[in-house]
């Protein structure tokens, strides 16, 4: 052993695991907005169980769909963006620079843990909506609807990133996600369903929701995938390269 | 001067009584302005030729020193004049333009990791996640530097810092001097080769203010080595085996205390501000200037 590695740091699973850890009591300190994330989902697969506001969306799959891109834009656009940046801004994520935690370990951590936020969210919205809906998807329905929300989830997570890298005052990110949660939910709501014309359907089919909201649906009823799925899959790998892209290479470790 | 701690945690200033009280292995001689000079075989840090800058903002220009084991480095210098851009640069925190920076023989910018695990960093604000508590947070700091801690062992370090009773509690919840003896006991979780502590005493009140210095002699006793900023001079005279004066980026002396003071009493830039018998901050003033720094 030379003697570089007899005086090599903590191993970066040790790292990881106690960073990991971390975010995970701060995560169920946090639990009550995992609840209110749900609140909108919830509250959508209820308003529409008549079968006349499911069919202007496309069918049940479609709605439990968008129920789940709403939860996921929810926890990753508000809360991932927020944190990240009132964290930043309080000095936290100097502190734990000077360690020797690598930089990409302290914000793989804190993804992992919201990647583990979206699936639970993704998995209670699934199960409740197909009760609701009365669809039976099969156990491999659900593992890829599982897979999906890791995928639709990286799409938000990466728009949050975005921010973050783009903008460094909290104030002004905790504003912006509320403007661009808005602007989905309504995008998602009444462009999706074709009530602002055919431009803003349009609009909506390929915005974040749309496309996140497509993928869970195709997942949902895999007889009906077809080439809208598939470049649906294909414009949110888009989404996340270019935005992920944004938030590492403008990413600033101070708010100053 | 120096510090001498009693047994109730107090701190007491008294007369230096020579200068051979000065720790083992503290580099004769100190380069300036970035020429290398004298660098002493062992040195815990060594820095040589550290040019910092921000945009076209030089910060830090050409500065070069070295600190001996078991020593205590003082770094003097009006606001902006380079302190924290020269202990973030050893932290990590920003890149230098050029200039070397070794920790115990390591370059911390080509081995970061090993680098960084043997120092302590008490940043000058320091902000730890606030839905944690202090437990949470001590097990944290300590899984990063690879120390595996159990609760007795969490709550022995608590007590040592007269926090046994408060670890339940978030960090916001503590007062300005607990959370800065509570910084400082994780700066030390991993008992760093050399501890670096930007200002450590800002805010405090007396009491902290020597509990503090009493900390800081019982860690060098044990054998780590200190770099710390400070803008009281009186405590830089009692406790810091040498201080460094920086300004404008650049690094203007480092002595003792002692020499330093003897080797400009008769400087008339400091015999103009001395009232008496010359002290540190006379010098300092002497040398830095007395207009009002922002």
């Amino acid at each position: 052993m030379t003697s570089l590695e007899a005086r090599a740091g903590p191993s970066v699973r040790i790292v990881f695991t106690s960073l990991f850890r971390a975010d995970f009591l701060v995560f169920l300190k946090h639990r009550r907005a995992l609840v209110v994330s749900l609140l909108l989902p919830i509250f959508l697969l209820l308003s529409t169980n008549a079968s006349k506001a499911t069919h202007s969306f496309g069918g049940a799959e479609f709605i439990i769909g968008l129920a789940i891109a709403y939860g996921l834009a929810a926890t990753s656009i508000v809360g991932y963006a927020l944190t990240v940046a009132r964290d930043r801004e309080k000095g936290v994520f100097q502190r734990l620079r000077v360690t020797p935690a690598p930089t990409w370990t302290i914000m793989t951590s804190r993804l992992a843990m919201q990647a583990v936020a979206n699936l639970i969210l993704a998995l209670v919205v699934v199960i409740i909506g197909t009760r609701l809906h009365h669809l039976s998807p099969s156990i491999g329905q659900y593992l890829l609807v599982l897979l999906v929300a890791l995928l639709g989830g990286a799409v938000f997570l990466s728009i949050a990133q975005a921010m973050v890298g783009l903008v460094r005052s909290a104030d002004t990110v905790q504003a912006i996600a509320r403007v661009l949660l808005a602007v989905l939910i309504l995008l998602g709501t009444l462009g999706q369903s074709g009530a602002l014309g055919n431009f803003w359907q349009d609009v909506a089919r390929w915005s974040p929701v749309g496309v996140v909201m497509t993928l869970f649906a195709g997942v949902l009823n895999l007889h009906a995938w077809d080439s809208r799925d598939t470049i649906s899959l294909a414009v949110s790998c888009v989404y996340i390269v270019v935005c992920a892209g944004i938030g590492i290479r403008w990413f600033q470790w101070e708010a100053r | 001067m120096i510090a001498e701690e009693h047994g109730d945690g107090a701190l007491l200033l008294r007369p230096q009584a020579s200068s051979s009280a000065a720790p083992l292995e503290v580099p004769s001689a100190v380069a300036l302005d970035g020429v290398a000079a004298g660098v002493a075989p062992g040195a815990i840090l060594e820095i040589q030729g550290l040019i910092v800058a921000y945009g076209p903002t030089v910060a830090v220009s050409g500065v070069s020193f070295s600190i001996g084991r078991g020593e205590i480095f003082g770094l003097l210098g009006p606001n902006g004049a380079g302190k924290t851009s020269t202990l973030s640069a050893i932290e990590g925190l920003v890149k230098p333009r050029s200039g070397t920076v070794l920790l115990d023989g390591l370059d911390i910018r080509r081995h970061a990791t090993q680098a960084k695990s043997r120092m302590g960093v008490q940043l000058q604000a320091t902000s730890f996640q606030a839905e944690l508590t202090i437990r949470q947070i001590i097990r944290l700091y300590a899984g990063l530097y690879g120390v595996k801690l159990t609760d007795d062992e969490i709550a022995s370090r608590l007590r040592e810092v007269g926090l046994e009773g408060e670890s339940d509690k978030p960090f916001k919840q503590l007062s300005g001097g607990q959370q800065q003896r509570l910084s400082l006991q994780i700066a030390v979780v991993h008992e760093p080769a050399l501890l670096l502590l930007d200002e450590p005493t800002a805010g405090l009140d007396p009491q902290s203010r020597r509990q503090l210095w009493g900390r800081i002699e019982q860690l060098r006793r044990e054998g780590g080595s200190i770099l710390l900023t400070t803008h009281s001079m009186e405590e830089a005279q009692a406790v810091c085996d040498r201080v460094a004066i920086i300004d404008h980026g650049k690094l203007l002396t480092a002595e003792t205390p002692r020499d330093l003071i003897e080797k400009h009493k008769d400087d008339p830039r400091v015999r103009q501000v001395a009232h008496g018998a010359v002290t540190l901050e006379d010098v300092f003033i002497g040398l830095t200037g007395s207009e009002i720094r922002d």
